[in-house]
């Protein structure tokens, strides 16, 4: 383990050179004292006008999710069948924001690709979750059961209730993720809270952002009030019905993106500037195509993104190591230990994106601002779990008394196979994240597919988005193989 | 208790069969007239600014009128591509590849300063640049920010005028190569050192050393760019068949008689003139010089 | 006696059988024969192979073609370790022995809210087993011998001309656990269980098996069984 955790080290302080890590502005402190001015004097008032942004962001991430959980929990009784499986982490390695990129293009600027954007990636995870859940429960009930028992009768008495505390605990963690992931899709344009909240950091109206983001932490931290299982209905169906209005689906549009848009150039070039729409079918000049796109934009994106998200994960680690003590009972107490629980609790609440885009604001467009939002947003995830496992073991009587010493005899030891069970599942998480930040201008592969979108080539996006997706699976197969080869496991829930 | 479970299942039955239903009448009589804008600069409260043009043009043209923001330019494109919006304010750029997605499409209108669009070069006064008529050759190996990546006047134009001038594409003139999002960003980039050298488009320059946002001690205009068409109204060419025969003359006369400062400072621009395709001709062969538009 | 135990069918006919467990033999040499209507006790230490020898009865008498089918219409299974949902509640942990036999939609329904008849007839069944105050109670709140008494009233609503049960009355104080056996008895035509203690097993088991190291040591009415051959089986 220490070997392995060694070699990550290194390839992250190789990487280092290659990264582009310069601080471009000269005067950061005067925005950033305008930053807090607007944390202290929120305009509040700006709440009013924005409340259907509000109610936007939670009905797209309610139709979402449940949409994520249909498909989801159907996929999962395929889980075992390889093609579902592969199908599952294809859907899971593409990032909402480049769904929603696809989807704008496809149901146009709706909330139907809103609600889409975030259901598929989610279908995928939930799919791979749930039957987790049901591979690790209990099968003790299902002797119980009279052999010749129909398949969902014997579903929905001996698995179902077995599973239903823990899936219903996932469901709802990712819910509050979709919340996050449905204000950050106002950022390329969709009707919900990050639509203002861009404008509202480009423009520099800070008192308009705060208020926003204290709306939106508010939201996040009340959710264990209104969430209830049994009201869950009622939002569904109310966000749908509210969702329903706005609906408009054009098979006209559906069809051009799949049979024109998506072609590579090569095919439609002639039919384009002659006005014929005539496709060529010949191979060569695809093939060509694709080279080109590959060698000039793809290999310089993928290196871009592998290098960040190295370099993110070994700081993602240090973080944690650094930062849990302070919120775990054998090292820290009042006030010290709700102080900080306080503040991983905010640095997990506030969007990768959103912080990212704020450190871009001001420090520039290097990679600095996207090691640093990346970084404390799975940091703050992952110093919370490791700080619960660690609250979990017994505290000796004859334990040492310096805390250092305490550190690194009695606790770091028990507690790092676990560790690094959940970093490395953070791996995969983390190198989505890399790659998406390229839209604020650093240049992994967000930063390609984002100028393909603006420049109007779908097919070139959807070439870059596919290569994406191929780099996710390849680190989420080797995330996997790294774990079994150290015989880790994180055991109890992984928050992903 | 079971009895209660039971019930709210019934409710929530009912609740759903109902939104069905409605969304189904709500769907059937969707066919508002709809446009889109987005000016250069101040993109806040966008929907209570030009709720007032929609306003307007209802009246003008006796039928219901909506407006939806957008974020960017391409996202204007593909909502106009997408028959989402008939009408649109577009940049030069943006308008070209709308009226190259929809066959039939047409500029009807432009801004009064568009035939002569201008692009200021300005660099930070630590880097020692100043004032030049010709291109300022001196900029090479300075960090550089565009505008947004799809803008006419921030990214377009002034690529083309760098590679002309240099022979080369951008990223192998500057030491480093940003976009800054939009005119304003790029304007606090520049004065703040964060980018040595910008470009940023002239009515927004003005507007800004107008309202006092520019330190004439670390900002200055360094070179002007030759004038070429940006902005302007693009309408699909399948409205005159859904909204009747004449409809897009009457929203060009419409546009061209809107005299309203309240209205027009929201662009910003003066008043609006007529315009066709064709004066964008050179638009349209600059994009596709850079490979922004493709061959 | 045994000319009446001739004339009734033949339900298992199991010559020279082994059964594996968890990769480990666990039986062998197993020849047994068992008609309909009787009442057979398996005894042994633990390990024996008690809990082998029912599952092996039991998945012979899942099998199509196990040539006993008209009279194996219904077998119950009572599992050591209860096999109960602690999330459900005991009315509906019973209620599974019948999940074959109603569709989808009424187990469905039954689920969120449980049927009339369903209920009276649970109903009854726990009032003999001193059960009707924890009806709604989820079985993970439940003491270890009110989980074994809910798994015994799913077996007995499930039914059926056959019973298995293993070590039925483990968790039972021994006040209770005679009504208990009493109840089984009449309900299940044929019952094989194991049982620890030596005298329910004589009480109540016609025949006993003993099985040492997952062999048959003995096979033998129960009359027929001493004391000194039951301690064979603990104190080889």
């Amino acid at each position: 383990m220490l070997r392995t955790s060694l070699i990550f080290v290194v390839i992250a302080l190789l990487s280092l050179p290659f990264a582009d890590l310069e601080i471009t502005t000269s005067h950061p402190w005067t925005e950033l004292g305008q930053i807090a001015l607007g944390a202290i004097q929120p305009d509040l008032s700006a709440l009013w006008q924005l409340k259907t942004a509000l109610l936007n962001t939670v009905v797209f991430a309610f139709c979402g999710t449940s949409i994520g959980v249909v498909l989801g929990a159907g996929l999962a009784f395929g889980f075992s069948w390889a093609p579902i499986r592969l199908f599952c982490v294809f859907i899971r390695s593409i990032h909402e924001i480049f769904w929603a990129f696809l989807f704008l293009n496809i149901v146009g600027l709706n909330p139907i690709c809103g609600v889409l954007s975030i259901a598929i990636p989610y279908a995928g995870i939930f799919a791979k979750v749930y039957a987790e859940i049901v591979q690790e429960s209990d099968k003790q009930p299902l002797v119980g059961i009279p052999t010749g028992t129909g398949v969902i009768s014997r579903f929905i008495y001996g698995v179902l209730p077995v599973i239903y505390a823990d899936a219903k605990h996932y469901t709802t963690y990712r819910f509050e993720c979709a919340l996050r992931s449905s204000a950050i899709l106002g950022f390329i344009g969709l009707p919900t809270l990050g639509y203002h909240l861009e404008t509202a950091f480009r423009e520099g109206t800070y008192q308009t952002a705060w208020a926003l983001l204290y709306a939106f932490y508010l939201l996040i931290a009340s959710l264990k009030y209104w969430l209830k299982p049994r009201l869950t209905p009622f939002y569904v169906v109310g966000a749908f019905t509210l969702l329903s209005r706005e609906v408009t689906v054009s098979w006209a549009n559906v069809l051009r993106f799949f049979t024109v848009d998506i072609l590579p150039w090569p095919m439609r070039r002639v039919g384009v500037w002659s006005g014929t729409n005539h496709i060529d079918f010949s191979l060569v000049p695809v093939l060509e195509w694709i080279k080109d796109i590959l060698i000039t934009e793809g290999v310089e994106g993928v290196w871009n993104t592998l290098i960040l998200t190295q370099i993110v994960l070994a700081g993602t680690g240090f973080f944690a190591l650094l930062v849990f003590p302070f919120t775990c009972r054998h090292f820290s107490r009042w006030p010290m230990r709700p102080i900080s629980q306080y503040v991983l609790v905010v640095l997990r609440t506030t969007p990768e994106y959103l912080l990212a885009y704020v450190f871009v604001q001001l420090w520039g467009p290097s990679m600095i601002p996207a090691v640093w939002a990346i970084l404390l947003h799975n940091g703050a995830i992952l110093a919370f779990l490791t700080s619960n496992n660690a609250d979990r073991l017994q505290a000796q009587i004859d334990r040492p008394l310096r805390y250092i010493d305490r550190y690194f005899y009695e606790v770091l030891p028990r507690i790092y196979g676990q560790f690094l069970a959940f970093l490395f599942y953070r791996w995969e998480v983390i190198i989505r994240e890399s790659a998406i930040l390229g839209v604020l201008g650093i240049y992994t592969l967000g930063f390609y597919i984002d100028s393909a979108i603006v420049d109007h080539q779908l097919d070139k996006a959807t070439l870059l988005i596919l290569l994406t997706g191929t780099l996710n699976m390849s680190i989420d197969a080797v995330s996997q193989r790294v774990r079994r080869r150290l015989q880790i496991s994180t055991k109890l829930f992984v928050l992903d | 208790m079971r009895s209660r479970i039971d019930d709210w299942s019934k409710w929530v039955l009912w609740i759903a069969i109902y939104s069905c239903l409605n969304s189904y009448s709500l769907n059937a009589i969707c066919a508002d007239f709809t446009f889109t804008a987005i000016p250069d600069q101040d993109t806040a409260g966008l929907q209570e600014r030009f709720g007032k043009i929609a306003d307007y043009l209802a009246k003008e043209l006796k039928v219901p009128v909506k407006y939806i923001p957008v974020k960017s330019y391409s996202a204007s494109v593909q909502a106009f591509k997408n028959n989402e919006v008939q009408l649109a304010w577009f940049g030069g750029l943006s308008g070209v590849q709308a009226r190259l997605a929809v066959m039939h499409s047409k500029a009807i209108a432009q801004g009064k300063e568009d035939p002569n669009f201008i692009t200021y070069f300005i660099a930070n006064t630590n880097t020692g640049l100043s004032f030049t008529e010709c291109f300022p050759f001196n900029i090479v190996d300075k960090t550089f920010t565009f505008g947004a990546k799809g803008s006419t006047s921030g990214r377009l134009m002034p690529e083309y005028f760098i590679q002309k001038a240099l022979g080369k594409p951008p990223r192998e003139v500057f030491k480093r190569v940003g976009f800054s999002g939009d005119h304003s960003k790029t304007l606090a980039l520049v004065q703040s050192g964060s980018y040595q050298v910008g470009v940023i488009n002239y009515k927004v320059w003005q507007k800004a050393v107008s309202a006092g946002q520019v330190d004439p001690k670390r900002l200055q205009v360094i070179w002007r760019t030759p004038s070429y068409p940006d902005y302007n109204w693009t309408i699909r060419g399948d409205v005159d068949r859904t909204y009747g025969q004449g409809f897009s003359q009457a929203v060009q006369q419409a546009l061209i008689q809107l005299k309203a400062p309240e209205i027009l400072n929201s662009f910003p621009r003066s008043s609006f003139i007529s315009a066709d395709n064709e004066m964008y001709q050179p638009i349209l062969e600059t994009a596709i010089e850079l490979g922004i538009i493709r061959q | 006696m045994k000319s009446d135990k001739l004339q009734n069918p033949l339900l298992f006919d199991l010559v020279d059988e082994r059964a594996d467990y968890q990769n480990k033999v666990a039986l062998k040499r197993i020849t047994l024969k068992i008609r309909q209507g009787e009442k057979i006790a398996l005894m042994g230490p633990s390990g024996a192979g008690k809990t082998t020898l029912l599952r092996l009865l039991y998945e012979r008498s899942q099998l199509p073609l196990n040539g006993y089918q008209n009279v194996l219409n219904e077998v119950a299974y009572v599992d050591q370790h209860y096999a109960l949902v602690s999330q459900l509640s005991v009315l509906h942990n019973v209620y599974m022995g019948r999940l074959d036999r109603n569709s989808t939609f009424f187990n469905l329904r039954n689920l969120i809210r449980p049927q009339k008849t369903v209920l009276t007839e649970i109903e009854l069944i726990l009032t003999d087993l001193n059960m009707e105050q924890q009806i709604n109670q989820t079985t993970g709140t439940l003491s270890g011998g009110q989980k074994q008494r809910t798994a015994i009233a799913r077996a007995m609503y499930k039914g059926g001309n056959l019973l298995l049960a293993d070590e039925p009355i483990s968790s039972i104080d021994v006040q209770q656990a005679g009504a208990i056996l009493d109840l089984l008895c009449q309900n299940a035509e044929t019952i094989v269980m194991s049982l620890h203690n030596v005298d329910f097993a004589m009480k109540y088991a016609q025949r006993i098996i003993g099985l040492r190291q997952g062999e048959i040591l003995f096979d033998q009415p129960t009359p027929h069984v001493t004391l000194t051959m039951l301690d064979t089986l603990y104190n080889p």
